[in-house]
């Protein structure tokens, strides 16, 4: 009974916590609450992908601006053909996800560092590309000038704010998942060692690919939600970098390759994002000096300290056994 | 023989833009040949570089070309530092560490860039900045032709330095296999520091080229930096000559590109040759 209990614990905690957030905006909170809460769905579900590729399936990719960028154009533009923009969303993941499925034979013949810088190239050829092509509109819209999103006449911050409540509850959910099935224990076989795993009977191409193709739709959605929210978008904002470092920062800042890492670490981003934005560049000064400082202090991220500090019994034998690996290390 | 006349004008400039392409790519391919971190940061102390050359030609009144005199050796030391208080630490955990760490290094230099001098874009006049020559048909500015020089001075340099001094065939024994270096009595930690440093002063010269070229923000670093990654991939990760020819293939495809299908085709055109390399040939045209 208790086992059962504990078993079920994580997924009825899921459940009261999603069930709480999506009465939320109904209860009259604050009207900032639900813009920071719907950035932190994007956000998480952004990092939690992110994860999978980069702390789980030892892909390191560059790449989350290409799956965001090419599912909010796909969105916006179905919108311009009238197509309602909440099937744009889903055919905007759909369209990150075949795009993943067709770069991944020339991407995956790439291995560690160079996949990543591989993927790094990839979003900035579909800005270029988006620079070009004007699908719709004529030569007026598209290109430099981007397109708006139509058909948002009477959607509510309220809709949005549950669309991205969706996405973040499902990326946990699809995490959970992924991490307790075979799929998981064959992609931290192949991170730890793929030649291993290879011969262990693993196919490394194929689950390497379902991996990526999962994190495409999934970042796919949450960019096609997102942009639905922002109601525009243009080449350089939908391929920029930044959603590359928003992902990694989150995951980084949580703990990378630890399931409830990218959580802690999207709280962390939002909370950047918000209470530095009036201060502009020394928002992204401080966020660029506390990754460096996570990297070197706790290279697994805070949950990941959190982690090592239950392990050794409290902070103090943690740093004790610290230091004394340290004069070990110099005695040898 | 009419359209050949046309192409000289592209064929030429595109020659000698690869040549800036060059000196921005080669700190980026040594730091990977010799350490296998990619330094995303590396655009941005380009733009670093840049900037420098900018305050030292407007309140000093320097030529650009001649504050490398004080910027080289500047940049060389914050290399060596950069490399040993920050990356080296992330170095020895892991490549994804100190890739990370790069990205920290990164958003620093950018934002800090734009604290201390704003967002405006920003250009280096000099006596040569608008001349241009004259052969046959074809203008060829000054600044280009600049870059150009400045890119066989500084390719030619590197080659000899790593094949000729100590130091140089130390950082390319510890590139190809550092253990066995390690057996041969050099120390990789050192050669690492050394290897992040010649990579920072060549970024100050990138720094100088391209403000010349180009104007520039504190945001440029970012698309240069993706230059030079296409420049790495075409030539072979890691392969002097390599980047020396992929950054000519870069320049010529971007200005023939510009040519046949308008400014917006100028960087589609080399970026699928890059991305048909990878598919292709995933070490590069010249990698081993």
């Amino acid at each position: 009974m208790q086992n059962t209990v504990r078993r079920y614990m994580p997924l009825i905690s899921l459940g009261v916590v999603t069930i709480v957030l999506a009465v939320l905006p109904k209860m009259g909170v604050p009207r900032v609450w639900p813009l920071y809460l719907f950035h932190f769905f994007v956000f998480l579900a952004m990092a939690n992908m992110w994860n999978l590729l980069a702390g789980y399936s030892g892909l390191l990719a560059l790449c989350p601006a290409a799956f965001i960028g090419l599912a909010a154009y796909t969105m916006t533009i179905l919108t311009w053909v009238d197509v309602p923009f909440y099937v744009g969303i889903i055919a905007g993941g759909a369209a990150a996800a075949l795009f993943a499925a067709i770069i991944s034979p020339s991407v995956f013949r790439m291995k560690g560092v160079y996949f990543a810088i591989g993927t790094l190239v990839v979003p900035e050829i579909l800005r270029l590309v988006f620079l070009r092509w004007r699908p719709v509109g004529g030569e007026l819209h598209g290109g430099g000038a981007g397109y708006m999103v139509k058909g948002m006449a009477g959607v509510t911050m309220e809709h949005t704010y549950w669309l991205g409540l969706a996405i973040g509850v499902a990326s946990v959910i699809v995490m959970g998942i992924i991490l307790r099935s075979k799929l998981g224990l064959g992609l931290a076989a192949i991170r730890d060692n793929d030649a291993t795993a290879a011969s262990s009977g693993i196919d490394v191409f194929r689950l390497k690919l379902y991996s990526f193709v999962i994190a495409a739709f999934i970042m796919g959605v949450a960019g096609a939600i997102f942009y639905s929210y922002q109601g525009y978008i243009e080449p350089s904002a939908g391929f920029n970098i930044k959603w590359l470092m928003m992902a990694l920062l989150a995951t980084v800042i949580g703990g990378k390759g630890i399931e409830g890492g990218p959580l802690v670490g999207a709280i962390i981003v939002v909370i950047f994002h918000f209470q530095l934005a009036r201060y502009g560049e020394l928002n992204l000064l401080i966020q660029g000096i506390v990754l460096v400082i996570i990297m070197l202090a706790a290279p697994q991220g805070i949950m990941g300290l959190v982690r090592d500090v239950r392990k050794a019994g409290g902070l103090g034998a943690l740093l004790r056994s610290a230091s004394r690996g340290r004069i070990r290390a110099r005695q040898l | 023989m009419e359209t050949l006349a046309d192409l000289a004008s592209p064929i030429a400039i595109g020659v000698l833009l690869g040549g800036l392409y060059v000196v921005i790519a080669l700190g980026l391919s040594l730091v990977f040949g010799v350490m296998k971190v990619i330094n995303v940061a590396h655009g941005d102390l380009v733009i670093l570089g840049s900037y420098f050359a900018y305050v030292t030609s407007t309140s000093w009144g320097l030529d650009p070309i001649l504050s490398l005199v004080v910027g080289i050796p500047l940049f060389f030391v914050m290399g060596i530092f950069i490399e040993k208080f920050l990356v080296h630490r992330a170095f020895r955990m892991s490549v994804d560490a100190a890739l990370i760490i790069a990205f920290g290094i990164s958003l620093i230099i950018q934002n800090a860039a734009q604290l201390v001098w704003t967002p405006l874009s920003r250009g280096l006049m000099t006596s040569y900045t608008l001349e241009s020559l004259k052969i046959g048909d074809v203008y060829l500015p000054v600044v280009y032709l600049v870059d150009f020089a400045m890119a066989l001075v500084v390719v030619l340099a590197v080659h000899q330095f790593l094949k000729r001094t100590y130091l140089g065939q130390a950082i390319t024994a510890a590139s190809q296999d550092s253990e066995t270096a390690q057996l041969m009595g050099i120390n990789p930690a050192r050669v690492y520091q050394i290897a992040f440093g010649i990579a920072m002063a060549l970024a100050a010269i990138a720094g100088v080229s391209l403000a010349l070229t180009f104007p520039f923000t504190p945001k440029s670093g970012v698309p240069f930096l993706i230059i030079a990654f296409g420049v790495i991939i075409l030539g072979g990760l890691g392969s002097m000559v390599g980047t020396f020819i992929g950054g000519m293939i870069f320049g010529l495809s971007q200005t023939l590109g510009g040519h046949f299908l308008g400014p917006t085709g100028q960087l589609l055109v080399p970026f699928v040759m890059v991305l048909v390399v990878l598919t292709i040939r995933p070490q590069g045209l010249f990698g081993r």
